[in-house]
């Protein structure tokens, strides 16, 4: 399909381009009037995150299924169920950020959200991308605003240090990447996905070291940005650096657009000849449990020691991307299928877990454990009690929402055969409710102490994290709705 | 031998070289001006490879944008941290990895069999790029307008000094 | 196949290249290099896609180089905006420059222990270790102020030695810090006493207690440092202590002389008078600010909670001036101020060198230094910046009449001292820190000279100190004159030296902000010109009024005193072109009027035209002038007999109770019990008996020996 005719399907794009300009606009023209630490860029950001929102929305209904712009985008379920999810964390990431500290008032607020809505375009971007060029550029367009959005904490010298880890990590990543990209541009001859996939099948086998080769590049490009073992090194760090809102969105939004990513490119680009290892007779079945594995036990086992709460959920959602990759191991449509669902539950939970560790941070300035204590009693048992429904959520615990997803995360791994990686991922399961149990327990067994301020949380802050706990708790009863829209948007577009 | 294969090798030399000198030297600024070797290597590849426009390009950007950046960032902040700027740890078995991990991937090449079109007789390439980038390649295109202007934005943020408070 | 090389050859020479990055990424350190090796990486992807481009006959490899290059570019600067905001964000900095910071302490240290185990069997070697240490020490400081100046403005260099206090909330490192204003001390501090180091070898030649005169002054330069480079006002105190101790052991050097004992007394008690005002205002600091949850007395951390002191009160008084008011107790005991000034000049009763040491370069400095440092706690409390500019002023002017009346060579530079002293204190007073600091520097400088040349004089003439017994030294000690002279010149304040520069700024400032304290400054300046011209008139010109004796024992110093001397000459004259008030960030402070610079340069020179007149030409007018005067004459001349006043007000009624508290207390049992542990040790130990011997100044030493020890085990752990 032509650029023109493509416009159709832009819609969610092309509003975010518009809202960027105008927060954009709108910020020169408050600063030609020395106003400052206006709400208004902000509040201009949530509608246009809410306008993408709206539009995705109305393409889910679209049973199309296209190539846009001259084979660089794909139209289908799955791109625009992603672009429905990122487009919710990213109205979530700018809500958050209204109620930040750390960034309501600051200098350069009209930037951020600039450069946040942008994050959110190239996370859209690659939701859709099924060339292996766009896939590089909307990576890079989001590694790039998120660097800056990690270091915008300018006198905190920990953020600026993040921001610095992060670009190395993902300029090394990204290079890799691209070269990996090229080697399968030589094999192919081909940039987009279909004609990889063509170009695949026709690779003798001389050729399968050199495809192996650019698999794993790519591999380390798409792993960095899920923050997978062994390319996870950066994510504690930049998540414990960076603003709250930057690093709820990062832990959420980034890592969904790089699972959008990783899934498109292996079911379509790679596994759509045939089924995964049979033609290409890569080993990636091996490699790719490997991964799986090693990233939830090192997420777990790291998060067990941490005190700090941000570093914490930052080990935690490495763990959790294992659980993750525990569905595109499985190669097939059904995992696909579950890592859809447990990617909306993760979004839910732990978009809730940062809210109200934001909150919190708000409220005590720390965003250490002992902070925590005794939180219930000293005015905040709502945040407590929403932070108690996330974290055991996270764990697992059923009937939250958490336990659904991974249900059927583990459901799809027994079907495929993975029973060692299901039993590595239940015990990894179990690891984990010592480290959430130990800060719900923080929260209400432990006596605060006299040095331990009343915290007061004002309602409106709450409405949010109220939100969201209530859907973790409905989700988890009633989630046959999720797993219908799910149903519909598993099928990726093939050529 | 022909004059091509002779400039090829010639040209392979200073960019490895240089390559070499970014990665292993002692003094960042040597460095600096090695990566300027290693550019000007591969421009000068590009411009053997038929892809002169390219070659030029490769000039602007990398050495007159990216090189001047960083050696902007060398003067701005080496003055501080001149010693402790280069340390390399083992350079001996850095070099050995090079070695190693090249053999595998050299081998690896060599051994595939890389699609192959027909290439037509070397012409100036500018209009066919022009062509490119408002045809198949237009979203891209835009897209990596919208990158530099954010990646503009970005910089400005994180470098601007406090106006205020 | 492409031109040259078949394409595998291409993609072999990308594979190399890309290889050379990723190793160069993994290996390097340096963030820029990291950044140049993913450039390595990005040329070699670049170069597989021109060459498949090649190999393929089309055109979409170029095209996607262009986005490869696009994005390089993008990520190349975001990459440098963030590492030049991570440079401009580094307070601390790498590992290797925070060790230089504790070797500007722990060098002279090094050299107590040198002179007190080894220091008495090689005194041949305590001549090179002694003023070597202090040296090594001056010489790491200028590394570390370069350092500093590399920094961006207000940048600080922090050595965390160790976790020194952790007491419930209350939480005291032993860091040092380096910015501007404890760079420019240390330089003084390590620069100045270097050169007093050197003087002394000779000076102190074939004393008895070399070595131990040695061990005291490095320890007292090593109390010092500390107190200049203390990161936090409970490590300030210890080196305050520790100067304060020093001074004492050095002032009672000789100890055989019962005057000489009595000084250090003096001077040991009149400080702990003013630093119990010290450690109560510490007291109501750390107080006040743990109130509000920050235990701490870190200057920055203060410096960071100064809206938490702003509003404070305690007893309904602020906090602030409370506190401003009883630190600066402390320094009218430690800098010599109104009222508890009178130790000062006795304590010139020990070696020369060490009064140029206290006078110049540390001890009294301290003082003012401690206020420079808290500057920002001042200025919130400007009833106590007013209280330290009085009292400055009163001191300068009070200090310069009694100076103008003494016939003991040392005694006048002591009084001079005092009264150079109110000028710190005016200029702190007024809010012109740098000017004060300035003058600091600039009083170091030549008031060590002055110290120094007094010396040279009075070990040319066999310890003659009466100055009616001097005059007409010039052509016998001509270098020490001509040192001297410029020494005279730039304290009376004659352009172009170094003192004019100083005390005008200070001056001028005055004027700005209180202008009566700008005339008493203007008054004391012309005392100053007239007391200095005295000086110099007494001793080096005129006709020779030696005595017998010393007519034939006199003669220039040797070489060792005399350099020392030239050294500090230059600093003297060209010294008011250091830029140490834009050093220290205060530049609106330049710039004095022109009519006032003439006015003071007009006062400086008549003054010491009027000495010259007076003691030269007319030498008969100044006693009928002292006749006339009659009481008033006599009354400067007995230091308007402050001393006599204290004695009968305060220390006969002390020593009277104290006196009634011991009699009240079974004296036996103390008494038997301290002796019984002193027979029982001293039984044991053969070596302990050894160490034993001698004074009670040893006590104090070992005491102190043993903090540094305990801090020794804790550097080197």
């Amino acid at each position: 399909m032509d650029a023109t005719q493509s416009l159709r399907y832009f819609g969610p794009e092309l509003v975010l381009t518009a809202a960027i300009m105008a927060v954009l606009a709108l910020d020169l023209g408050l600063t030609a009037r020395g106003i400052e630490r206006s709400r208004w860029p902000g509040i201009v950001a949530l509608a246009g995150a809410a306008a993408a929102i709206g539009s995705a929305v109305r393409l889910l209904r679209v049973p199309a299924r296209e190539w846009l712009f001259g084979r660089m985008l794909v139209f289908d379920g799955f791109s625009v169920y992603f672009k429905v999810l990122l487009g919710l964390a990213l109205l979530a990431a700018v809500w958050m950020s209204l109620g930040s500290r750390e960034v309501r008032g600051q200098p350069n607020e009209g930037e951020y959200f600039t450069l946040l809505l942008s994050s959110g375009l190239a996370m859209l971007l690659m939701a859709a991308a099924a060339n292996l060029l766009m896939a590089y550029l909307s990576l890079e367009f989001a590694s790039l605003t998120s660097y800056v959005l990690t270091g915008f904490l300018r006198h905190n010298r920990r953020s600026a240090e993040a921001a610095l880890k992060y670009l190395i990590y993902g300029g090394v990543a990204s290079g890799a990447m691209i070269y990996g990209m090229s080697w399968i541009f030589g094999l192919t001859g081909s940039m987009d996905y279909a004609g990889i996939a063509a170009g695949i099948a026709q690779l003798d086998d001389p050729s399968r070291g050199a495809f192996f080769l650019a698999l794993v590049l790519v591999l380390a490009g798409f792993g960095y940005k899920v923050a997978s073992v062994p390319f996870h090194m950066w994510a504690p760090d930049v998540y414990t650096g960076a603003p709250i809102p930057v690093t709820a969105f990062l832990a959420v939004g980034s890592k969904a657009a790089g699972f959008a990513m990783l899934l498109r490119f292996f079911h379509f680009g790679v596994g759509a000849a045939g089924p995964v290892g049979a033609v290409t007779r890569v080993p990636l079945l091996q490699l790719g449990t490997l991964l799986c594995a090693a990233t939830m036990t090192l997420g777990n086992l790291a998060a067990l020691s941490q005190q700090n709460m941000k570093r914490l959920l930052a080990y935690s959602s490495i763990a959790h991307a294992g659980y993750a990759l525990l569905g595109f191991v499985v190669f097939a449509d059904a995992g696909v299928q579950a890592v859809l669902f447990y990617l909306t539950v993760y979004y839910i939970m732990n978009l809730g877990a940062f809210w109200v560790v934001m909150l919190i941070a708000n409220a005590t300035g720390h965003e250490d454990l002992p902070s925590y204590r005794g939180l219930a009693w000293r005015g905040g048992a709502l945040p407590a009690l929403a932070l108690a429904i996330f974290l055991f959520s996270l764990a697992g615990l059923p009937p939250l929402a958490g336990f659904v997803g991974k249900f059927y995360v583990f459901g799809a791994g027994v079907e495929r055969g993975l029973i060692a990686l299901v039993v590595v991922g239940v015990l990894n399961s179990v690891v984990s409710l010592y480290y959430y149990v130990r800060v719900v327990k923080t929260m209400f067994l432990d006596e605060p102490r006299a040095e331990d301020a009343p915290v007061h949380f004002a309602l409106n802050d709450l409405a949010a994290v109220g939100l969201l706990s209530a859907a973790t708790l409905v989700l988890g009863i009633r989630f046959d709705w999720l797993l219908a829209r799910v149903e519909t948007a598993r099928r990726i577009f093939a050529g | 031998m022909p004059v091509t294969t002779a400039v090829f090798y010639l040209l392979a030399a200073v960019t490895l070289g240089s390559a070499c000198g970014v990665a292993f030297g002692t003094n960042i600024l040597y460095s600096a001006f090695a990566l300027m070797g290693t550019f000007l290597g591969v421009a000068a590849i590009f411009v053997l490879l038929g892809a002169d426009f390219l070659g030029v390009i490769q000039l602007f950007v990398y050495v007159g944008g990216i090189l001047v950046l960083t050696l902007f960032a060398v003067m701005l902040t080496h003055r501080i941290d001149v010693q402790v700027s280069n340390r390399a740890v083992g350079r001996l078995p850095g070099l050995v990895v090079v070695g190693v991990v090249a053999t595998w991937m050299i081998r690896v090449a060599r051994a595939a069999r890389w699609t192959e079109g027909q290439p037509g007789p070397p012409a100036a390439t500018t209009a066919g790029i022009g062509d490119a980038f408002l045809g198949t390649y237009v979203l891209p295109f835009e897209v990596a307008s919208v990158v530099l202007l954010a990646a503009l934005i970005g910089a400005i943020v994180v470098s601007r000094k406090e106006v205020k408070g | 196949m492409p031109p040259g090389a078949p394409l595998t050859w291409y993609l072999g020479l990308s594979a190399v290249v890309f290889a050379i990055g990723t190793v160069g990424v993994l290996v390097r350190r340096n963030i820029i290099v990291i950044f140049m090796a993913i450039e390595l990486m990005l040329n070699a992807v670049n170069l597989t896609f021109v060459a498949f481009a090649r190999s393929l006959g089309s055109m979409d490899g170029q095209v996607i180089v262009f986005f490869v290059m696009t994005v390089a570019a993008a990520e190349a600067a975001v990459g440098l905006a963030i590492i030049l905001a991570l440079f401009r964000n580094r307070e601390t900095t790498n590992a290797d420059e925070l060790v230089t910071l504790r070797w500007i302490v722990l060098l002279p240290a090094a050299g107590v222990f040198f002179h007190v185990f080894l220091g008495r069997r090689a005194i041949a070697a305590v001549k090179v270790v002694g003023p070597g240490l202090v040296g090594a020490a001056f010489a790491v400081a200028v590394v570390a102020a370069f350092r500093l100046r590399a920094l961006p403005e207000g940048g600080i260099l922090r050595d965390h030695v160790y976790t020194w206090i952790a007491a419930g909330p209350f939480r005291a490192d032993a860091v040092l810090r380096l910015d501007a204003l404890s760079a420019v001390m240390a330089l003084v501090v390590t620069g100045v006493g270097f050169l007093i180091h050197v003087y002394s070898v000779g000076y102190m030649s074939g004393d008895r207690g070399f070595a131990r005169y040695f061990a005291y002054l490095n320890l007292f330069t090593t109390a010092m440092l500390i107190l200049v480079l203390a990161d936090n006002l409970v490590l300030l105190f210890v080196g305050w202590e520790g100067v304060g101790l020093c001074s004492y052991l050095l002032i009672g050097f000789w100890y055989e002389k019962p005057e000489n004992a009595a000084a250090g007394k003096k001077a040991f008690l009149v400080n702990r008078i003013g630093d119990a005002g010290f450690l109560l205002g510490l007291f109501v600091l750390v107080w006040t600010l743990g109130r509000h949850g920050f235990w701490t007395l870190d200057v920055a951390e203060i410096e960071r909670h100064l809206d938490v002191l702003r509003t404070a009160t305690i007893g309904g008084w602020p906090v602030p001036v409370v506190v401003g008011l009883l630190l600066f107790m402390g320094a009218t005991g430690k800098s010599a101020q109104l009222p508890l000034y009178v130790w000062l000049p006795d304590a010139m009763a020990g070696p020369t060198p060490v009064s140029a040491l206290i006078h110049a370069a540390t001890m009294v400095t301290a003082g003012v230094y401690m206020i420079a440092r808290l500057h920002a706690l001042y200025a919130l409390a400007p009833a106590a910046l007013t209280v330290v500019a009085v009292v400055g002023a009163a001191t300068a002017l009070f200090a310069a009449v009694i100076a103008t009346a003494q016939t003991d060579i040392k005694r006048v530079l002591a009084y001079s001292t005092v009264s150079q002293l109110g000028y710190m204190f005016l200029g702190l007073g007024v809010g012109a820190t740098g000017a004060a600091v300035f003058h600091l520097v600039t009083h170091a400088f030549f008031k060590a000279l002055l110290f120094l040349g007094a010396g040279s004089v009075i070990h040319g003439l066999g310890g003659e100190q009466d100055m009616q017994r001097m005059g007409g030294l010039r052509e016998r000690m001509p270098v020490t004159f001509w040192t001297m002279a410029a020494a005279g010149l730039a304290i009376a304040g004659v352009p172009p030296l170094a003192g004019f520069f100083s005390k005008d700024e200070i001056v001028s400032s005055a004027f700005r902000e209180m202008p009566v304290l700008g005339v008493v400054g203007l008054v004391a300046a012309a005392l100053t010109a007239y007391y200095t011209g005295r000086l110099l008139c007494l001793t080096f010109l005129g006709r020779s009024r030696l005595s017998h004796e010393a007519e034939h024992h006199v003669h220039e110093s040797p070489p060792v005193m005399t350099l020392p001397l030239a050294i500090l000459a230059v600093g003297a004259v060209a010294g008011g072109f250091l830029p140490v008030p834009a050093l220290l960030g205060h530049r609106g402070e330049a710039g004095a009027p022109l009519a006032l610079m003439a006015l003071a340069t007009g006062l400086a020179v008549g003054g010491l035209w009027l000495a010259y007149q007076l003691h030269v030409v007319h030498p008969a007018v100044p006693a009928q002038v002292a006749a006339r005067l009659g009481g008033f004459y006599q009354l400067v001349r007995d230091k308007f007999r402050v001393d006599e006043l204290y004695d009968a007000v305060v220390i006969r009624p002390l020593f009277a109770a104290a006196d009634v508290a011991a009699r009240g207390i079974d004296p036996k049992l103390i008494d038997g019990t301290v002796n019984g542990t002193g027979m029982l040790v001293a039984a044991t130990s053969g070596v302990w008996r050894r160490l034993q011997t001698g004074n009670v100044q040893h006590y104090a030493l070992f005491f102190l020996l043993g903090a540094l020890a305990l801090l020794g085990y804790y550097v080197g752990r």
